[in-house]
């Protein structure tokens, strides 16, 4: 931290340089920067799903048509084996990555001391005041965790920069979210549907949202994806897609539109 | 000469490493009891703080943070009532409509909202402004009020808890916290108690508070009917009635009615309620809202 | 912190506005009357830039006069109040526009019904059930949503405007020097007189 302060001639006398007495100028400090992508989590019964495009860019360019956004959490090694809990991250990257491997270490911390893994509810928080350590310094990042809780229901937890989470059905989450949220809200919710001929007006039921079962969400995720790379810049090329259930943590690729 | 400039100069690559404290923190499973923030590297941090996140001041802010709330308490003869709407917004962008801005704090005695109607012991906290810092300080709170509770064998009274956390955020003052929060209990030694509590070190008692972006309409809609004989189902009702209003009139403010009852022996939860049947319902059958037309 | 206050019920419209004339720190005068009749069946309120305020609403009046005197009637309260609207919008393009927020009310005199009209200085014209222009819109409009019905009585709406004065009283800052209350019916304009010395207790 302390390199990147720039004042260490006042404290350090370097020899060959004369001791400036004019006001040191302070360039302004943008440590930040935008890498687009979207992220996006549904969960069911017995399944957690996290998904993210694998493109990364910068203003108007792309640097990478092939940057993961999700990640295991805790694994055994450097693959992610032996995890179940994964984190997507969007936002800036290089902050994305700092606080992934924040909470892979500290999750694999407590497997070592404990003898057992973390449940999701427990690193859930964990992550919650990782991020607001950060409060006066934010990572630039909106997160998400998943996995599967102590009753083997799918679990999902989203975040704000600073750390203020809940557990939700469905989240979006980065560049594309405003597009995709309205459409989750809708499909997984059941938001303004009605039962037909329940009524008139007012009187409308409105529809019971039910847990989906895995496939109907993996289609969802592939749907909300393949139609905001229609509509949004920074999203496209590839998408990933990791799927916690109690039998293991599933990764696949599909491709996206490369425009 | 070249063995002075060694001597001062270091190699650019020296920072690379963890140091010794950074590899502890990180090994540490659970995080450290101490309060440390890392601090951006300039001058003047708040306005640092403010340039990247106040969407107020600055509308291309890069991180916009969770805001915007209507939230009230107020004591009558039968205990307290809190109740709050359940949006939350980050900029013009609603990030959420089903945040729980009720948080019980005291946690030997915590008791995530249960399926039955038992009151459940503790004290409430109400969140409004930025939600993780109300978050993350009423956790510290209800740590500190734990911890008390082991340390002395009784509850800790509301005005002991609500002057840790105003002394708290007094220590914060100037770094850009942003909280209002209300914290409601009932002690043997204090019966009901009320405090209001936010980051500029306020900190006061009473008997009726609205906090957040909508204050002013529930404030209207409360002060109109309130009295301290109400009787527990005019309190809950005119509560909920409350928030609704401001709900209706305070773009910031929506989602669902959260309404809690604080009685002697612990707190009651009374529902997570859409507010789109409660207003229509208020309106189509009380004839209320006279300016909304109900014609489909 | 100027208040306007503006009921429409079932045969009548209240309008009512503050007493105290403010400059800076000052209160200038404590009756101050920001209303102006402008026939036998409208009344305007109005609140906004010392100055433009009485100067506008007597250019109004004045009009609204002249009109009468041309065409031997009077102007409807919704002719008055798109007329006000349309000298707004006008001044509003011109090289310094009137900064006037108004409320209009007034007894329609061929069908008796009432009308109560908000304006404010981008002319923006909405006729509502109820009305109100300033800080009092943060705490009265929650308490009309609830309390107000269209076919209220006279006795019901000023016992509604004591309600919503009575709320300004317990939360607003500074003292507005009570309330001045005008009603139209179809009897034409009136003034109400209020009880502005109540002591309003906080809760």
């Amino acid at each position: 931290m302390t390199s990147l302060m720039g004042n260490h001639s006042g404290t350090i006398g370097y020899s060959f340089s004369e001791p400036t007495s004019a006001n040191v100028k302070q360039h302004s400090f943008y440590p930040y920067t935008d890498n687009g992508g979207s992220t996006l989590g549904i969960t069911g019964a017995d399944f957690a799903i996290l998904a993210g495009d694998t493109r990364s860019t910068s203003g108007y360019n792309i640097n990478s048509r092939m940057v993961p956004k999700v990640f295991k959490i805790g694994g055994d090694d450097e693959t992610g084996e032996g995890a179940n809990i994964i984190l997507s991250v969007v936002g800036f990257a290089a902050d994305g990555n700092a606080l992934k491997e924040k909470l892979d270490t500290m999750v694999r911390m407590y497997k070592y001391q404990h003898g057992k893994s973390m449940s999701v509810g427990a690193c859930a928080q964990r992550l919650s005041t990782i991020l607001y350590e950060k409060r006066f310094f934010p990572y630039y990042v909106h997160a998400i965790l998943a996995g599967l809780d102590e009753e083997g229901v799918g679990a999902l937890y989203s975040y704000d920069p600073v750390g203020s989470y809940e557990r939700e059905q469905c989240r979006a989450a980065g560049a594309a979210s405003s597009l995709i949220m309205p459409f989750l809200d809708n499909q997984v919710n059941s938001k303004n549907q009605y039962i037909p001929g329940s009524g008139e007006g007012h009187a409308l039921v409105p529809k019971k949202a039910e847990p989906l079962d895995k496939e109907t969400a993996t289609k969802l995720v592939k749907d909300a994806f393949t139609s905001a790379v229609e509509r949004h810049i920074e999203v496209g090329d590839g998408l990933q897609l990791v799927i916690v259930t109690r039998e293991g943590i599933e990764e696949v690729f599909h491709a996206l539109k490369q425009d | 000469m070249d063995k002075l400039v060694a001597q001062y100069s270091r190699p650019p690559h020296q920072n690379e490493m963890y140091s010794e404290q950074e590899q502890q923190d990180l090994t540490a499973s659970v995080p450290p009891l101490s309060l440390k923030f890392s601090l951006p590297p300039v001058d003047n941090r708040s306005a640092f703080l403010r340039a990247m996140t106040d969407d107020h001041s600055n509308p291309s802010c890069p991180i916009k943070l969770a805001h915007g709330t209507t939230t009230l308490a107020f004591r009558f003869q039968g205990g307290i009532i809190v109740c709050t709407d359940s949006r939350a917004t980050a900029g013009n962008w609603i990030a959420s409509q089903t945040v729980k801005k009720v948080i019980p704090v005291s946690r030997l005695s915590r008791g995530e909202d249960k399926k039955t109607n038992e009151p459940t012991p503790g004290l409430l906290g109400t969140m409004a402004g930025g939600a993780a810092d109300c978050q993350y300080w009423l956790r510290y709170l209800s740590q500190q009020c734990t911890l008390h509770e082991i340390r002395h064998k009784r509850r800790i009274t509301v005005a002991a808890a609500s002057k840790i956390l105003a002394n708290l955020t007094y220590a914060y003052k100037g770094y850009g916290l942003s909280m209002g929060t209300m914290l409601a209990g009932m002690t043997p030694q204090e019966g009901p108690a009320l405090y209001y509590i936010d980051s500029d070190g306020t900190r006061l008692p009473g008997n009726l508070f609205c906090v957040g972006s909508g204050q002013t309409f529930a404030y209207g809609v409360l002060d109109a009917e309130y009295k301290y004989e109400l009787t527990e189902e005019e309190a809950l009702n005119l509560g909920r009635r409350a928030i609704l209003a401001a709900m209706h009139r305070d773009a910031y403010s929506g989602g669902f009615i959260n309404l809690y009852h604080v009685k002697e022996e612990g707190w009651v939860h009374h529902g997570f309620d859409d507010m789109n049947p409660i207003f229509w319902d208020t309106k189509l059958q009380k004839g209320e809202f006279s300016n909304v037309t109900s014609a489909l | 912190m100027e208040v306007l206050l503006g009921i429409a019920g079932k045969d009548f419209v209240i309008l009512a506005a503050s007493k105290a004339a403010m400059r800076g720190p000052t209160v200038l005068k404590a009756e101050d009357d920001k209303t102006r009749q402008l026939n036998k069946h409208t009344v305007m309120a109005f609140s906004g830039e010392s100055g433009d305020t009485v100067q506008f609403a007597e250019y109004i009046q004045a009009n609204a006069a002249l009109y009468s005197m041309r065409n031997d009637t009077e102007l409807s309260p919704s002719a008055v109040a798109n007329f006000v609207r349309g000298e707004l919008a006008r001044s509003l393009r011109s090289r310094s526009p009137y900064t006037v927020n108004l409320l209009l009310g007034g007894i329609d005199p061929v069908t008796e019904k009432p009308h109560l009209y908000w304006v404010d200085y981008l002319a923006s014209l909405a006729p509502l059930p109820y009305a109100a222009h300033g800080y009092a819109q943060y705490y009265c409009l929650s308490i009309l949503d609830k309390h107000h019905h269209p076919d209220c009585s006279l006795e019901e709406g000023l016992a509604l405007l004591t309600l919503c004065t009575d709320e300004l009283k317990r939360r607003l800052p500074i003292d507005y020097k009570g309330m001045l209350v005008k009603v139209v019916t179809k009897d034409g304009v009136r003034e109400i007189p209020v009880d502005n010395d109540k002591v309003v207790r906080s809760a």
